[in-house]
């Protein structure tokens, strides 16, 4: 419909974002992997029951782990072959998940989903959830269950935004393919049965914005480039002018907000009839001889990806799972690629945050810089003191966990960790609370 | 694998530092220590040199003392205590005793700051605090300014607070500009040519060390209560150019750790910095910007707690019926 400019929000951080390094580099297939150990617990909720047993032969999309429960997901082989153990594995949360190993035997027989007959938007939810897709920004909540929210939402925002440094993955899908998005855009639109579709791309991505400004039902708005832009909250903000209340969803204000990486899975899912069984990421940091943006299998180990791309180098001092300001820090490579996986960052010393905490000298940056408006440096004395609920009074349950603070913090303080600890700790006070009155 | 680092998020950091910040406030503080060194010749940068040695010894000796090892000292020195010193030297006069900046140091160092746990926590201001102990320790040196040895020359020794003062005593007032370049005023070494101070100002505004509006809101605040206090306009300018104001606005009110961590709270602050100073001069005819720095940093815990901020997406709290 038309092309204008997002809502300025004063708040938030620049950050130096590297996305030269695979910015202008074309999705590359990363060919199968000998053996690939697909997670069953890749997106929020129960994890997926294997339905395979060792020794069973599969096929490329046959399903091999079936989601349990409301909120879970279907999981998918990404290729053929025998299943040679299940076996769990500890992720890079620190947490023991069940994984499938399953051996490629090099033929790549293929298995599709069902024809879709009607397109509904019943059927359309069903197929999304059949397919397994979960919201590859990073969160990996079931799709299907967020297109089905208790009341009627008016508006779908789709994320181009990707603010996080270094990650080019989703420009990079933007741009090679616009057509398949947009088909994705518009089944995500029946599904929800929404007219108003508005996609939020960053002003340094020009091309990506004249390419999403030709289709004349999309509603383009060029953000700011700032982090971080493409939280929900704030994209909803800056695209629409709703605040979204604190503790509280988007579908409250009547938005959905979905990535671009999910549009194009869904397309996949109800035109191809191709569960997901692959993600798109960027491999990239100093560390790392050719970076690349990749098209790999799920399962694919991390071991492989770095060796594909010419290997990490010597002066290597971290190891990422997503983007430098949110990903997990990983404490060896062999994890395995996951759906919500979107970068694989290998940090030199002099890009990565090494330095040693100093005390805090009460600067204010932090709360200059919160986009949430919260006064981190409070929260973190009251969480060194031991006071959780004078945290929680601070509003530590209202954080992010974007690392805004802790980014331009001159005493290098481990902000983020503070509020994950308080976050951790206010849940186990209330989970006691609400023990006591029960008896 | 061993050398990788595992750690929380976020994983890339801005370049800045603690370090970085205090070594950015040295630099902006050489403007004023030139001109502190051509108004008052050798002794000044005598004075300077001893203030700063003694800041940085008494650090290092004090942490010797509590058995840090060397290297850890030298690897985290943050360059803070010779802000301190650097400071100190800047707001005595140019004709104290050696001996003065170097006691005023100590005690900055060693009780305002290093006792109460060093770098972050000491509660008020360390520079502002030396030089109070200095002023009440040796009040006749400390409060007998000498002007510099160029420019029209009023007279050579003025006892007294500010040309603010003789400006209402006597009548006689020095021009805007002599005020701003200093040439021919009473003061301390740095604090005299407000030409140097403002070039300092906007380079920590540059290098965004400092929002500069907050201390030329302090210095407006102070300038307007002058007018009020002294029932004539012309109180104004020799009000915010003379004595300590400027350079305590600029370099010492705005030190992080004794400020309110909000920019709402700063705000607070600083106009309450203004006034207290205007109001302090006019009643005691001392100069007075480091008592009220030092009383606006006693009250930063009640301004932090009166001056909170709404999360984004606050919406007030529902009235639970009954």
């Amino acid at each position: 419909m038309s092309i204008r400019k997002g809502k300025n929000y004063p708040y938030g951080i620049h950050v130096n974002d590297m996305k030269y390094l695979t910015e202008n580099l074309a999705i590359e297939n990363m060919p199968l992997p000998g053996k690939v150990f697909i997670s069953m617990s890749q997106h929020i909720g129960a994890p997926a029951i294997p339905v395979v047993n060792v020794g069973d032969q599969v096929k490329k999309g046959q399903l091999i782990g079936k989601s349990c429960g409301a909120i879970s997901a279907n999981v998918f082989s990404s290729v053929s072959g025998t299943v040679v153990d299940v076996l769990d594995i500890v992720n890079a949360m620190g947490q023991k998940q069940k994984h499938v190993v399953i051996e490629n035997d090099g033929l790549n027989e293929e298995v599709f989903l069902e024809e879709m007959t009607s397109f509904e938007p019943k059927d359309l939810i069903e197929r999304i959830g059949l397919a397994g897709i979960v919201g590859l920004g990073g969160a990996g909540f079931p799709t299907a269950v967020k297109l089905s929210p208790k009341t009627q939402l008016d508006v779908l925002i789709i994320n181009g935004a990707e603010c996080e440094p270094y990650l080019n993955c989703d420009y990079r899908l933007m741009l090679e393919r616009t057509d398949d998005i947009y088909k994705g855009i518009k089944y995500t639109a029946m599904a929800l049965n929404i007219n108003k579709i508005i996609i939020g791309i960053e002003a340094n991505k020009p091309e990506a914005i004249k390419l999403f400004s030709e289709y004349k039902d999309l509603d383009v708005v060029i953000l700011k480039k700032q982090y971080p832009m493409g939280s929900e909250k704030h994209l909803i903000y800056c695209t629409t002018g709703r605040k979204v209340p604190c503790g509280k969803m988007p579908f409250d204000v009547g938005a959905c907000v979905q990535n671009i990486k999910t549009m194009i899975a869904v397309y996949e899912a109800i035109d191809l009839n191709i569960p997901l069984t692959q993600t798109v990421m960027t491999v990239s940091g100093l560390g790392i001889k050719n970076p690349k943006n990749l098209k790999v299998a799920l399962g694919t180990s991390f071991n492989d990806i770095i060796e594909y791309c010419g290997g990490k180098s010597e002066n290597t001092v971290k190891l990422v799972a997503g983007g430098p300001m949110m990903g997990k820090a990983l404490i060896s490579l062999d994890q395995y690629a996951r759906k919500t996986d979107s970068g694989l960052l290998v940090l030199e010393k002099n890009e990565a945050n090494v330095d040693k905490p100093t005390n805090c000298i009460n600067c204010g940056r932090c709360a200059d810089n919160c986009p949430m408006r919260l006064v981190p440096v409070r929260i973190e004395k009251s969480v060194l003191a031991g006071d959780y609920m004078m945290a929680k009074k601070y509003g530590v349950l209202n954080c992010l966990e974007c690392g805004s603070c802790a980014y331009n913090c001159p005493a290098k303080r481990p902000l983020v960790q503070s509020f994950n600890f308080a976050k951790g700790k206010i849940r186990e006070i209330q989970l006691k609370e609400s023990q006591r009155e029960g008896k | 694998m061993s050398n990788i680092l595992f750690s929380t998020s976020p994983h890339v950091r801005s370049g800045n530092s603690t370090k970085k910040i205090m070594q950015n406030v040295c630099i902006s503080l050489l403007p004023a220590v030139i001109m502190g060194i051509v108004y008052f010749g050798i002794f000044a940068l005598l004075t300077i040199l001893v203030a700063v040695v003694s800041a940085v010894g008494s650090e290092i000796v004090y942490r010797l003392a509590i058995k840090e090892k060397f290297e850890d000292i030298i690897s985290s020195f943050d360059y803070t205590s010779v802000v301190t010193g650097l400071i100190i030297a800047l707001i005595i006069p140019a004709n104290a005793h050696l001996y003065i900046p170097a006691f005023a140091s100590i005690f900055a160092i060693v009780v305002v700051k290093m006792l109460f746990g060093g770098t972050g926590y000491n509660l008020v201001n360390p520079a502002a605090a030396g030089r109070i102990f200095a002023f009440i320790s040796f009040t006749t040196v400390m409060n007998t300014f000498v002007a510099p040895s160029i420019g029209a020359i009023n007279s050579s020794v003025i006892t007294g607070a500010t040309s603010l003062q003789s400006f209402l005593n006597d009548g006689s007032s020095l021009s805007s500009i002599d005020l701003l370049l200093g040439t021919g005023v009473a003061g301390c070494i740095g604090e005299t040519c407000k030409i140097a101070i403002l070039i300092g100002a906007i380079y920590l505004a540059v290098k965004k060390i400092i929002k500069i509006w907050l201390p030329i809101i302090s210095v407006a605040v102070a300038g307007i209560v002058a007018v009020l206090l002294n029932g004539t306009i012309d109180a104004f300018l020799p009000a915010i150019l003379s004595g300590g104001l400027l350079f305590g606005a600029f370099f010492m009110a705005t030190d992080y750790v004794t400020n309110p961590v909000t920019t709402f709270g700063n705000v607070i602050f600083f106009i309450l910095f203004g006034a207290l100073t205007s109001i302090l001069r006019h009643f005691t005819g001392y100069e007075t910007a480091s008592f009220a720095i030092l009383m606006m940093n006693v009250l930063v815990p009640l301004i932090d707690k009166i001056s909170t901020v709404k999360p984004f997406g606050y919406t007030k709290p529902q009235k639970e019926a009954k």
